[in-house]
């Protein structure tokens, strides 16, 4: 009954009654118990404010009373509850609704009392209260020097903060004096008086000592919903705290770092990805490459990161995120200050570490000369792992496949090498084999094999031929055209698409060709994402012919149009 | 507020003159005028700046009963013009000196100041809020312009007001501020300082308002709130010089120390008051920095020393039944002691103090027959102690 449904149906119900019953039960929150829940609930508690004041705005304050009887308790409450007053911008909604309840012209006592209590919790909210007796003393001092309590609580704020900070920070330092250790309890009561103030400028420095603040006991001292809310405001950019603070909350807070992983999957996948220097741009932005230099941050990432490319199937987009962010870590990871470098094994506990120091190696940092002779090494030292017979599994392959993925940059130059070398080692296909068919209990790797082999041979056939039509093309390939196998497809399809781009011939035919492989297959976003790989890694490393610059941008043009 | 607005009883309503007079805001738009008329330009501001502290008084007054919406959408307008003075002429010194004289021409120990012009909106709107006396249209008229921002009156810094006074009351609890100065005390000092700094170097202009203003808080946290301001002047805040670990001068300090300092030194009574409820180890720091201040210090303690008697049932020093004893044997000694623990210079001028009254007391090097030999012999001990602790 007390719902305060308004007239017109569109406007959503104002459920006035279970926000007095809360308000009631926060009381002033005292309490532990009290303070948590608000903290809880402040969100929607502001949102519920901002639907009220956009109710109230368009009535009278006397059509008002008599629509929304619970009103004046329930604004009257939580004036008084700083939690409320604190967090974000319901300060602001809570005083415009009590200057819509503002009668201009009270017809009697029961207004003018209204009137006169509205300018109490004004008065109270924003100057000095008449209750509250540690005002009154310094609030004619400060009128007096011809400030306002808006510059007195600057100045306060900005004094609780720094004492604060400095207390903390001693503690720290002082683990040998007993005596003046700040107690664990109270560090956590900070914490969550922190949580409604996060987004207040004032309190950054806090913030960031609270984040970096280590009591010494081994459970997290701090409140997980104070955490929690640093990382959602840090996540929606409503915050800016500095790199140490923000990687030390992922590191003590194990959902902030799932959250921010997720957040930037999701940022990275609605994108319309054209380029890969957008998705760089984004995944640095989001401090995550960075932070992984933490090899405990770096490991959950790692996971997060595989279990989203087994949820999608293995979607190209999302492995190509991936990729990008491996090599974005390894650059951070070659920038920073050789002394803080965590051992190999600490990031890939799990792996033969020689596989993985071969992978690790950018290939700009060698010479193109040496390129075959290291991937046939990365090849040769895979292929041991994979035979031996103790990798059974599909757990186990699925490790060391995803390892090989990520360093996609390594499987796209064995490919491009197919292709430009005079003679290419057989390890070479064998490593682009295994990377689209890991699996081999059936042979279907060794199929895959064999089939692609076919395809390469006639490719190769085709290579150093100038003049190329699509007919001639088209022949070669049909049988691949006719596997079902969808591993075999996809290697088949790279393949093609390296060919039509370093081959003499396959320039002219390119646009044709690569039409055809999009409308007759479902290979579309494999070479979509081939291309914008190849941009990408072509323009870092340089070295590529204009030709085939040229033919890249035409190509991927097209293909951003018609997406 | 109500009370200093009682005091002005012939209040006058001239500015509400000036205020229903169409043509006032006309002046400000004759700028454009040359030579001859800007001096007559400048004197109409000057005469509309002096109206300030009238605004200010009626508007804590009960006067207001009889504004309406449109009164009090010109005093706010009123209150705008006064910023923007004040931002104006902000850094245009001459005329500033020139606005603030007139200011203070007012009454007698008026506090008003550049600063008041600047702060002129938010002052008057909140010094509305809290009048009982503005009436129900003029007040919802002040709602919705102070919180509403409408008509480029900012809503600005209220919200955060709001806020900040929230996250006082929720973090102010959790700290325990071990032997310093609660941040309240710390606030008020801040905010003291820069109205001192904003007069810039004109000492001799704050001696006359800082009297009055500190007025406002009762003594013990007047002191708390020079002594705190003084420490920071002291700490290389604001006027240059920071004095490193010796005796500034208050005039090097800047004339803010200065006026600080003569306001606690130029009356016994005060400056005795203040060394009575201040505790031992901040008046050591203070004397430290100030060459001054330790001087008066040490004379104080001397005076009260000489009020110690030796009871030689007791076997110790006890105060005179004179009221002018106001410290017992052991606070003496741990003020002593506190000046002892200070910078080298200090020290040295303690002891040294403590021989020239131990030498006229007659030099006696036995205790129990001037206080002063008794005084010196335990410092040094301390001293003695904290060279070698091992002992």
């Amino acid at each position: 009954m007390h719902c305060g449904m308004a007239q017109d149906t569109t406007v959503p119900k104002l459920n006035f009654k279970f926000w007095l019953d809360k308000a009631i039960e926060w009381g002033q929150a005292t309490t532990l118990e009290s303070q948590k829940d608000v903290c809880l609930h402040l969100p929607q508690l502001q949102e519920f404010l901002h639907q009220t004041y956009e109710t109230l705005k368009h009535m009278n304050s006397i059509a008002a009373i008599q629509q929304f009887p619970l009103i004046g308790q329930l604004l009257g409450r939580l004036c008084w509850n700083p939690f409320v007053v604190g967090y974000d911008e319901s300060q602001k909604t809570l005083m415009w609704c009590l200057c819509c309840l503002y009668s201009s012209e009270p017809q009697n006592p029961v207004e003018l009392k209204a009137n006169s209590w509205i300018r109490s919790l004004l008065c109270h909210l924003l100057s000095s209260s008449k209750w509250e007796r540690i005002e009154a003393e310094t609030s004619t001092f400060i009128s007096a020097l011809g400030y306002t309590s808006a510059d007195y609580y600057c100045h306060l704020v900005e004094n609780i903060v720094s004492s604060l900070v400095t207390e903390l920070r001693e503690n720290q330092f002082n683990e040998l004096n007993i005596q003046e250790r700040i107690s664990v309890s109270r560090v956590n009561a900070v914490s969550l008086f922190c949580l409604p103030l996060i987004t207040l400028p004032d309190l950054t420095p806090l913030l960031e000592t609270l984040l970096l603040y280590h009591g010494g006991a081994s459970k997290e001292i701090l409140s997980s919903e104070f955490l929690e809310a640093v990382n959602d405001a840090v996540l929606k950019k409503k915050i800016s705290l500095s790199e140490s603070a923000i990687f030390s909350l992922w590191h003590r807070h194990l959902p902030s770092l799932e959250s921010a992983t997720l957040s930037l999957l999701d940022q990275l996948t609605s994108l319309q990805i054209n380029s890969l220097e957008k998705v760089a741009c984004v995944i640095k932005d989001s401090l995550l490459p960075q932070a992984a230099s933490h090899p405990a941050i770096f490991r959950i990432v790692n996971e997060i990161f595989k279990n989203a490319l087994l949820e999608t199937d293995g979607a190209p987009e999302v492995m190509t995120i991936i990729q990008v962010f491996i090599q974005l870590f390894i650059q951070v990871q070659q920038n920073e200050n050789k002394q803080h470098k965590f051992p190999l094994k600490a990031y890939f506990p799990h792996h033969h570490q020689p596989l993985v120091i071969a992978l690790l190696r950018r290939p700009f940092e060698l010479p193109s000369t040496h390129w075959l002779q290291h991937l046939k090494h990365i090849s040769d030292t895979l292929k041991s792992i994979v035979e031996d017979t103790n990798v059974s599994s599909f757990a186990d392959l699925y490790e060391i496949w995803f390892l090989v993925a990520c360093f996609g940059e390594w499987l796209d130059i064995a490919a491009e090498q197919l292709m430009k070398a005079a003679v290419a080692p057989d390890a070479l296909l064998w490593l682009l084999a295994f990377y689209y068919c890991p699996q081999n209990e059936n042979q279907q790797r060794t199929q895959t094999m064999v089939e692609s082999q076919a395809v390469y041979s006639r490719l190769m056939m085709l290579y150093n031929r100038t003049v190329l039509s699509f007919g001639d093309l088209q022949a070669s390939v049909n049988n691949a055209a006719d596997t079902e196998q969808c591993h075999t497809q996809c290697l088949i399809t790279h393949l093609l698409t390296n060919f039509l781009l370093f081959s003499s011939g396959g320039h002219m035919i390119a646009q044709e060709f690569i039409s055809h492989i999009t409308e007759t297959t479902d290979m579309s976003k494999e070479v979509c994402s081939l291309l914008i790989r190849t941009a990408y890694r072509i323009k870092h490393n340089g070295g590529e012919n204009q030709r085939t610059v040229k033919l890249l941008n035409e190509l991927l043009q097209k293909l951003a149009v018609e997406v | 507020m109500f009370s200093s607005a009682n005091r002005m009883t012939n209040l006058r309503p001239c500015w509400l003159g000036l205020v229903l007079v169409p043509g006032a805001r006309r002046v400000l738009r004759s700028n454009r005028r040359r030579q001859g008329c800007q001096r007559g330009v400048m004197e109409a501001v000057l005469g509309q700046v002096a109206e300030l502290p009238a605004l200010l008084a009626v508007s804590r007054s009960a006067l207001v009963r009889d504004w309406d919406p449109p009164t009090l959408d010109r005093a706010l307008e009123w209150a705008r013009y006064f910023q923007h003075l004040h931002d104006r002429f902000r850094s245009r010194p001459q005329l500033r000196d020139a606005l603030r004289r007139r200011l203070r021409r007012g009454e007698a120990g008026s506090p008003l100041s550049f600063r008041h012009l600047g702060g002129c909106s938010e002052l008057l709107g909140l010094a509305l809020l809290e009048n009982r006396a503005l009436p129900p249209a003029a007040c919802r008229r002040l709602l919705q312009r102070l919180l509403q921002g409408e008509a480029g009156f900012e809503l600005g810094r209220l919200a955060p007001l709001a806020r900040r006074k929230a996250a006082s009351y929720l973090l102010e609890g959790s700290a325990l501020f071990p032997g310093k100065p609660g941040p309240r005390v710390c606030a008020e000092a801040g905010l003291l300082l820069c109205r001192l700094r904003e007069d810039g170097r004109e000492a001799g202009a704050a001696l006359g308002w800082l009297g009055p203003v500190l007025e406002q808080l009762p003594q013990p946290r007047a002191f708390a709130v020079v002594a705190e301001a003084l420490l920071r002047q002291g700490c290389g805040g604001g006027d240059g010089d920071s004095s490193a670990g010796g005796q500034a001068g208050g005039a090097e300090a800047g004339s803010v120390a200065g006026a600080l300092l003569s306001w606690l030194l130029e009356d016994l009574h005060r400056f005795s008051a203040c060394s009575l409820l201040l505790p031992g180890t901040l008046l050591a720091s203070l004397a430290g920095r100030y060459a001054q201040l330790s001087r008066r210090y040490l004379d104080l303690l001397a005076e009260w020393g000489s009020h110690l008697l030796y009871d030689p049932l007791q076997g110790r020093w006890v105060k005179s039944r004179s009221e002018e004893a106001k410290l017992c044997w052991e606070e003496l000694r741990e003020r002593f002691g506190c000046l002892c623990q200070g910078s080298v210079q200090l020290r040295e001028q303690t002891q040294a103090a403590l021989k020239l009254l131990k030498a006229r007391d007659g030099d006696f090097q036995v205790c129990g027959l001037s206080v002063w030999t008794d005084l010196l012999l335990e410092v040094e001990e301390d001293l003695r102690k904290k060279q070698s602790p091992n002992v």
